[in-house]
């Protein structure tokens, strides 16, 4: 998906939102990153199932079933994934995690009114980037807390500048950023 | 008054002609089964780019298809006749859909463009809400697809 690389393009106009995009079984399924509380890897998960980090405790959850989707199993790139907001927590397997990256408001579509099943509130839209698509997983959702109308308004970021090869210091990873400009740009 | 008049003579006389001229439509084959569809409900026609995988409950609509910068629906025509494509190139029929742009999987074979009389058109008589009718183009009798509305239907009785 190339999110590891830093973008050329620099400036952002309008609001922007930030995902941790992964990969689930053959989809790339992408995070409202601020609720992200951290990454680490699986062996981290107790026999109690849960997952203690910071000293909160996150329950483990089977988001790739619960989303339908068919995991590769274990591997060296499987994270797992500490989500949370306010008292909710869970921590959740992912197949591979590609990385940081900000998208402009305008690049976010919401699923098409053609699906009209429970994958409605799985699924707050996606987004496209130069060679794949991400899904957006609905945050509400995946911590199982009421479902709320335009949920993304939650997590926009006014960002006036963006440095380039920015690196998110809560998750120490490197941000990049996908806009209409370096969409245009290189696909 | 008069303009209505006019008006109401002229949606007569268009109805009167109508049954007479004939219906142009496209016809496609999705596995190897061929099919008919009204020429105003199609938009374009494009190579196949993939599909996306979404995990979706939704009878028949499990994927997207890139289309310059964004993304189109795709409606799997081909499972809902309980057919599998078979491995090769494919084409994209771009749909007028009432809920926006969508996707089909067709095969390869350009779809072609015939003149249908009318009088050659069955409607409404297959227990099928996807389908409008019947009708015969070379001698070979086809189902007619309603692609405006396809999947609406059955994802409402699904629901």
């Amino acid at each position: 998906m190339g999110l590891r690389r830093s973008q050329a393009v620099t400036l952002i106009s309008g609001e922007a939102v930030r995902f941790l995009v992964t990969l689930i079984g053959r989809s790339s399924i992408a995070l409202p990153a601020q609720w992200v509380r951290g990454i680490v890897m699986p062996t981290a998960v107790g026999r109690d199932g849960l997952v203690t980090w910071a000293n909160v405790s996150y329950e483990h959850s089977d988001l790739a079933g619960r989303l339908k989707l068919a995991s590769h199993g274990r591997s060296a790139e499987t994270r797992v994934v500490l989500y949370g907001h306010d008292r909710q927590g869970r921590s959740f397997a992912v197949d591979k995690v590609w990385g940081l990256v900000d998208v402009e408001r305008s690049l976010i579509h919401p699923l098409p009114a053609h699906f009209r099943g429970a994958e409605r509130d799985r699924l707050l839209g996606f987004f496209a980037n130069h060679d794949s698509v991400a899904l957006i997983a609905n945050p509400f959702w995946v911590l199982d807390l009421p479902n709320r109308k335009q949920a993304l308004d939650v997590f926009a970021l006014r960002l006036s500048e963006h440095r380039p090869e920015e690196t998110d210091v809560r998750l120490q990873l490197p941000v990049a950023m996908l806009d209409a400009v370096s969409i245009g740009q290189v696909g | 008054m008069l303009r209505g008049q006019l008006r109401r003579q002229g949606e007569v006389t268009t109805r009167a002609t109508g049954e007479g001229r004939p219906q142009h439509m496209v016809v496609f084959s999705v596995a190897g089964k061929r099919l008919a569809a009204r020429t105003e409900e199609i938009a374009g026609v494009m190579p196949w780019p993939g599909a996306i995988e979404v995990p979706s409950e939704t009878p028949f609509v499990t994927s997207l298809v890139r289309q310059e910068k964004g993304c189109l629906p795709v409606f799997d025509l081909a499972a809902k006749f309980e057919r599998t494509m078979r491995e090769g190139e494919f084409l994209c029929l771009v749909v007028k859909h009432v809920d926006g742009p969508l996707a089909i999987c067709i095969d390869a074979e350009v779809p072609s463009l015939q003149m249908v009389p009318r009088s050659s058109m069955q409607h409404q008589i297959v227990d099928d809400p996807d389908c409008a009718g019947l009708c015969v183009v070379g001698g070979e009798q086809l189902p007619i697809i309603n692609l405006a509305t396809l999947g609406v239907s059955s994802s409402r009785h699904a629901g």
